[in-house]
């Protein structure tokens, strides 16, 4: 007897373990859902205030809008400006975004490819960037644009954008280019390819995966730039988002739909960027901010 | 043309955009701001020539020792808040499931959206008649503790802490699943062969073989701390009576609403100074506790 029932005690026994582990795993599953939707609550808020009208906005805060007021969004984008805006964010993140890529990735190549007295000094430099807090220069750069008279104009925020992207940039795409093969380089200068045709020909596109890590993060923290757009534009005609969503915020305060709808359609392209390459983003801003 | 020089020549025109954006953008105003500092100027007209006094003021101004123990209390926050809430997490999130790689995109979510979207949606929460919270805490029945969150100069500043903290635990969470992951299977089997339980394991093992990357996230609480300004600005521009000003936002505030640029110049010459102290010295400091 004895032999028959002390192995069914054993398989009784790992039964309830098992059963303890699905309870923990669902509880830790519970816990889980839970924090995710607290965290996104403020954004899931957004998005439903958005379609309320400005009764509904404090009479039922927590309940879906009893009639979905899709012109709220239309409104918005009429009264907020909102068109002009995301052109100008437009036109300044595409234009920093390839100033800092063609730059950047020529510093970096030559900074990871050619040896000379001066590089360790010129890396250095570069890594100091990193420590420097951004808002540190908001007043000088502020007086160095009003000498120049770039105040007020698209190369107000492009070039600050740049200049400060750059040593990440430099950083991730010199580790990148330091794994390719030396032999790829040797055979083309053989063949009589010059370094300017290396670098257009061959560099560019063989660090594609770095040049694409460098372009999603630097998209976002231009698009996303409050900061230098404050102080080095004040001109209405060249507000970028989040600028023109501060002003509108403050002038239609208690226009809570309006408000809501111009926010919504602010969030909404970094958000599809975001569902697009979410691991990506991921990895990239948590090495942008060690590194940084 | 040889080929010494033709090599000269690429580095030289390669690396002089970069350089002189770089030079003239990011480490040029550094010194200028520091000279600018010695000036009594409007914006307009002449700078007048004042020697120490902008620097003199700076010190013993006692609105700027406020925005520097703000900006400590943010670095605490950040130390106590993000970096547990984020550890946690990362303890829950290891596997790369479907489900677990969705919950983590959540966490990460506040992290690409706009600091202005992120502190105008918090103003309404927190906002003392129709702002989510106080309904949340008529609705639970606990109404006596509804508050005017951000214009309460005594609990402003904590108000603040929560969207701060909500804000940047994404990358923490990452940090620490990558830490999480390197630890190496055998050690996990070795703990299982010897019988350890989950919390002495935790606090045993996987803490003490993660520390580094944990001192890695409090070196950037302190640096991340000195870049809230956008969140400040839009919620609470520093207000009421200076009880939320940072730093950043009181140098702001000093040069481009009362126009005093030399002092603006001054106080963010101090905030480079004492940024690049706290940074290095946490750098040094945990260095050394690391035999």
């Amino acid at each position: 007897m004895n032999q028959v029932v002390l192995p069914q005690a054993g398989l009784s026994s790992a039964g309830s373990n098992k059963s303890k582990k699905i309870w923990l795993k669902g509880i830790k599953n519970v816990f889980l859902t839970i924090y995710a939707l607290v965290t996104l609550y403020p954004l899931i808020w957004l998005f439903i205030s958005a379609f309320k009208s400005n009764e509904e906005f404090y009479s039922r805060p927590f309940l879906l809008p009893t009639v979905w007021k899709w012109d709220n969004i239309v409104r918005a984008w009429k009264v907020s400006g909102m068109g002009l805006s995301l052109w100008n964010s437009t036109v300044v993140t595409v234009l920093s975004l390839v100033l800092t890529l063609v730059i950047g990735a020529l510093a970096a190549y030559i900074l990871s490819r050619f040896s000379f007295r001066l590089k360790p000094f010129f890396m250095g430099l570069f890594l100091l960037g990193m420590l420097i807090p951004v808002h540190s220069t908001l007043v000088p750069l502020f007086i160095l644009m009003k000498k120049i008279g770039i105040l007020n104009t698209y190369a107000a925020l492009i070039l600050p954008y740049t200049a400060f992207e750059l040593p990440l940039a430099i950083f991730v795409l010199a580790a990148y280019l330091v794994t390719i093969p030396k032999e790829i380089e040797e055979a083309a200068l053989i063949d009589g390819t010059g370094y300017w045709g290396i670098f257009f020909r061959m560099m560019m596109p063989l660090s594609m995966p770095a040049l694409s890590t460098i372009a999603i993060l630097g998209f976002l923290r231009f698009w996303n730039d409050f900061a230098f757009a404050l102080v080095f534009i004040s001109k209405p005609a060249l507000k970028t988002v989040p600028l023109s969503l501060s002003a509108f915020a403050t002038g239609y305060m208690t226009d809570y739909e309006l408000t809501m709808a111009a926010l919504a359609i602010a969030v909404l392209p970094t958000i599809i960027v975001f569902l697009l390459f979410q691991e990506q983003i991921m990895k990239g801003m948590t090495a942008g901010a060690v590194k940084g | 043309m040889t080929k010494a020089s033709r090599i000269t020549g690429f580095i030289t025109i390669g690396l002089v955009p970069a350089l002189v954006l770089y030079l003239l953008f990011v480490i040029v105003p550094i010194f200028w701001s520091a000279y600018y500092g010695f000036f009594d100027w409007k914006g307009i007209g002449a700078a007048k020539f004042i020697g120490l006094a902008n620097y003199a003021e700076v010190i013993k101004d006692p609105i700027f020792w406020k925005a520097f123990k703000n900006n400590m209390l943010v670095v605490v926050a950040s130390v106590f808040g993000q970096v547990p809430i984020a550890m946690i997490l990362a303890l829950l999130l290891m596997r790369s499931t479907l489900f677990q790689r969705m919950i983590r995109a959540s966490v990460f979510m506040p992290m690409v959206l706009s600091s202005v979207v992120v502190g105008i949606i918090w103003g309404y929460i927190y906002h003392p008649q129709i702002g989510i919270l106080n309904f949340m805490l008529d609705g639970i029945g606990l109404d006596s503790w509804k508050k005017a969150w951000l214009s309460d100069p005594k609990i402003s500043m904590y108000a603040l802490m929560v969207p701060i903290i909500w804000n940047y635990i994404g990358p923490y969470m990452i940090m620490f699943i990558a830490a999480l992951q390197n630890i190496s299977p055998e050690v996990e089997d070795a703990s299982k062969l010897d019988g350890v339980g989950p919390v002495r394991k935790l606090f045993a093992i996987t803490l003490p073989m993660i520390w580094d990357t944990v001192k890695v996230a409090i070196v950037l609480c302190i640096s991340g701390s000195l870049k809230a300004f956008d969140l400040i600005y839009v919620m609470t521009g520093g207000g009421p009576a200076h009880s939320t000003e940072l730093l950043a936002s009181y140098m702001y505030n000093s040069t481009f609403n009362v126009y005093r640029f030399g002092f603006g110049s001054a106080i963010s010459t101090a905030i480079i100074i004492l940024s690049l102290i706290l940074i290095t010295g946490s750098q040094y400091l945990m260095k050394r506790d690391y035999r």
